[in-house]
């Protein structure tokens, strides 16, 4: 008891310092955007309270509803292109098959690179001229199926959706993995002996295992889905014509393109709470499975 | 200890009180040290500037900044190089935090107006009677408001210039740059049938097709009054002469005239693709000259290349000679500049500004608003630029409108280029964008 009233103690002042950067540096900055944003301000000249003004103006905007949707397809494709695939190569790896290492440091490179340069990886493969895909298609004969693939309105978002793939399901294949690894060689030696191999063993074994894992994965890829800009920043800047812009880039645009900080702090606080109300449907939705 | 700190602020603040007056007078500063009086203690000024491509212009300028530090050892200016995309913004931000460099590049015109409002600039009028005999009126009108002077140009940059490879031109049975807008139309078609790219450009970043591009097709139908006329609300851009001007973007779209990733090449990789001949003409600024032709090391290539202006439009009230012109670079004061600091900036601005700067300059064939004589060295390829510009300037669309305008515009072309959206839908969005920034 008395030990345990110390370490209550000691954990707290362990966590002082951190809690006081996160203070800073995390709520302290949201609670000053949600103050600017009944503001209309330029940074310059004086603040006018305008109430809720930039909030109905930024839900009235097209282009921003256009970013909404242009933020659900990447979150669409963090849950279907991501997971499932971070999923199959921890699998994969979890065999212990030879030169695991290689492998492992292989598939996980795309996260450790700086998202600039991933964009500019992406562009050379989309470009027209010289670019690799189009030579690909040349090469197969599928010449005809040449394309500007980020400067085509409709087909500029499943470009980056793969470039966001392959971007980032190194990071939840090292969690998956993590995950596996911590399942004890016991349950599976007592799966196979009630004769679950296989699909069976990974259905009625490994994944309940890793429902912990799976709801952690899921909170990270919609948060993440919305995060998401320099990828597209540096690929596209948004264009052509809003075509893949996101909300954070209309956020960006709003608060330093057109200098109004009071709106680009509404369009802030809306992110956060689209966010907020799509991690709760992701908690709904898997605690209602189990 | 708290006490120990208060009392080195005080001896501190009472030396400085006493070398302030020891100083006969001379003028009180914030900054002084205990020893020496203000007139050779050290200053430091800090300074923020967009040079960070390696232009020939902006090597040169921080030259002169390094030169004037080795003539004036007491002052010592902390410079920071932001890039141009992000300069305006890092500035802006740091004026609302109250904390501006000393010195600073200030854009001219609709840029500079929240910081007169905001009056955190400082007015150089005192030191104006330098520059009298070479800077003309015009050349400082940009920097000028109410009367007040806060900053005086390096260049004149002259934004809209059509670049062209004369060989190319001559293939499709060109001798020189058509005249008229229905030639020009003509010539893009038998430059497509010849198998390159007639026109150049590169949109991605969205400002030059609104920059280059609509400043000088929006003058050729609308005359130079037409900008200013809409910011007073005696003009729409609904009005059929600058729909006109917006349907050429459409008119060069159905001729396929643009290279096909117009939206995802920036501008610098328009102007080597233009290089690489698989573009016969290409628009871009005057200081890219110096890049295709002045300091070209393929003489020949660089012969070949053509300078010319966007032809004259069928009915049109500009001035089909007039280029769209903005000065840049001018070097703005903070107004909290006091005693030492400020006179050391206003020393630096004297010298920066030397007639031997825009010599420098010309010599390297740089545009330059003001009235000094031509180096003897300046290159022919200069003289061509000056004499195909010198017939006044028509407004830089972004100098002129407000940022949210200017946004609707260059998402707009981008819609016109990806035919989502046609002239007259995007002339009413820029107008009622245009109706809500005045509110």
């Amino acid at each position: 008891m008395h030990v345990l009233k110390r370490t209550g103690w000691t954990v707290f002042i362990g966590m002082l310092p951190a809690l006081v950067i996160y203070i800073g540096i995390a709520l302290v900055p949201i609670g000053m955007s949600f103050y600017y944003s009944f503001f209309n301000w330029d940074g310059l000249s004086p603040m006018r309270y305008i109430g809720l003004d930039n909030f109905t103006s930024t839900l009235k905007d097209s282009v921003f509803w256009k970013g909404v949707g242009n933020n659900l397809i990447m979150m669409a494709t963090g849950l279907l292109g991501q997971l499932p695939l971070g999923l199959f190569f921890a699998l994969m790896l979890n065999r212990g098959l030879r030169g695991i290492k290689a492998y492992r440091s292989m598939l996980f490179l795309p996260v450790v690179i700086s998202a600039v340069i991933v964009s500019i990886i992406w562009g050379m493969v989309f470009k027209i001229e010289n670019g690799m895909l189009n030579g690909l298609l040349e090469l197969v004969g599928l010449g005809s199926w040449q394309q500007d693939w980020l400067g085509n309105p409709k087909l500029g978002m499943l470009s980056i959706s793969v470039a966001y793939i392959w971007q980032n399901y190194g990071f939840y294949m090292v969690i998956f993995l993590a995950a596996l690894q911590n399942i004890s060689a016991e349950i599976k030696e007592a799966a196979v002996m009630d004769g679950a191999t296989g699909w069976k063993q990974f259905w009625y074994v490994t994944l309940p295992m890793l429902k912990e894992t799976i709801w952690v994965t899921l909170v990270f890829a919609i948060s993440n889905s919305f995060r998401v800009f320099d990828l597209i920043y540096v690929m596209t800047a948004g264009g052509p014509a809003h075509n893949t812009e996101v909300m954070t880039i209309y956020m960006y645009n709003n608060a330093f393109q057109n200098m109004s900080f009071g709106g680009g702090s509404a369009v802030s606080m809306l992110i956060l709470v689209f966010s907020l109300i799509a991690i709760y449907a992701a908690n709904l939705l898997t605690r209602r499975s189990q | 200890m708290k006490n120990a700190i208060r009392k080195t602020m005080l001896v501190t603040a009472s030396t400085t009180l006493i070398t302030a007056l020891a100083g006969c007078g001379g003028s009180t500063t914030d900054e002084g040290k205990e020893n020496g009086t203000p007139a050779n203690s050290p200053v430091t000024l800090t300074m923020e500037y967009n040079w960070s491509t390696p232009n020939v212009d902006n090597t040169i300028y921080k030259e002169r900044i390094k030169k004037f530090q080795e003539l004036n050892p007491n002052i010592k200016i902390e410079a920071q190089d932001i890039p141009s995309a992000q300069y305006r913004t890092k500035l802006r931000t740091e004026a609302a935090g109250n904390s501006m460099p000393d010195m600073f590049i200030l854009y001219p015109g609709i840029e500079m107006d929240p910081y007169i409002a905001a009056d955190v600039l400082m007015p150089i009028d005192e030191i104006m009677s330098n520059w009298k005999d070479i800077l003309p009126e015009q050349a400082l009108a940009g920097y000028k408001v109410n009367g007040k002077q806060y900053a005086i140009p390096t260049k004149m940059t002259f934004v809209d210039i059509v670049y062209y490879h004369k060989d190319m031109l001559a293939k499709a049975g060109y001798k020189e740059f058509p005249k008229t807008y229905d030639e020009f139309l003509d010539l893009v078609k038998k430059l497509k049938d010849s198998g390159v790219t007639p026109l150049a450009m590169g949109n991605k970043n969205r400002w030059p097709m609104q920059s280059t591009f609509m400043s000088a097709v929006g003058d050729r139908f609308t005359g130079s009054d037409f900008l200013p006329k809409v910011n007073k609300g005696e003009a729409k851009f609904t009005d059929p002469d600058y729909v006109k001007s917006l349907s050429v973007i459409s008119d060069l779209v159905k001729l396929d005239a643009f290279n096909a990733d117009i939206n995802t090449m920036d501008e610098v990789q328009q102007q080597d693709y233009f290089l690489q001949k698989k573009a016969a003409m290409t628009m871009t600024s005057s200081t890219i000259d110096a890049k295709f032709r002045g300091s070209n090391s393929d003489k020949a290539a660089a012969d070949n290349i053509g300078i010319a202006l966007f032809p004259a439009v069928n009915g049109g009230k500009g001035d089909p000679t007039a280029s769209a012109g903005v000065i840049q670079y001018g070097i703005g004061l903070s107004k909290s500049l006091s005693g030492a600091k400020k006179d050391a900036a206003m020393k630096f601005l004297q010298y920066f500004y030397q007639p031997e700067l825009y010599q420098t300059l010309m010599s390297k064939g740089i545009v330059v608003p003001a009235k000094v004589e031509v180096p003897a060295d300046a290159s022919p390829y200069l003289k061509e630029m000056l004499a195909l510009t010198k017939n006044g300037s028509a407004p830089v669309f972004d100098s002129v409108m407000p940022a949210a305008v200017k946004d609707v515009l260059e998402n707009g072309i981008q819609a016109i280029t990806t035919k989502q959206k046609t002239a007259e839908q995007l002339a009413k969005d820029m107008q009622d964008a245009q109706d809500k920034s005045k509110k």
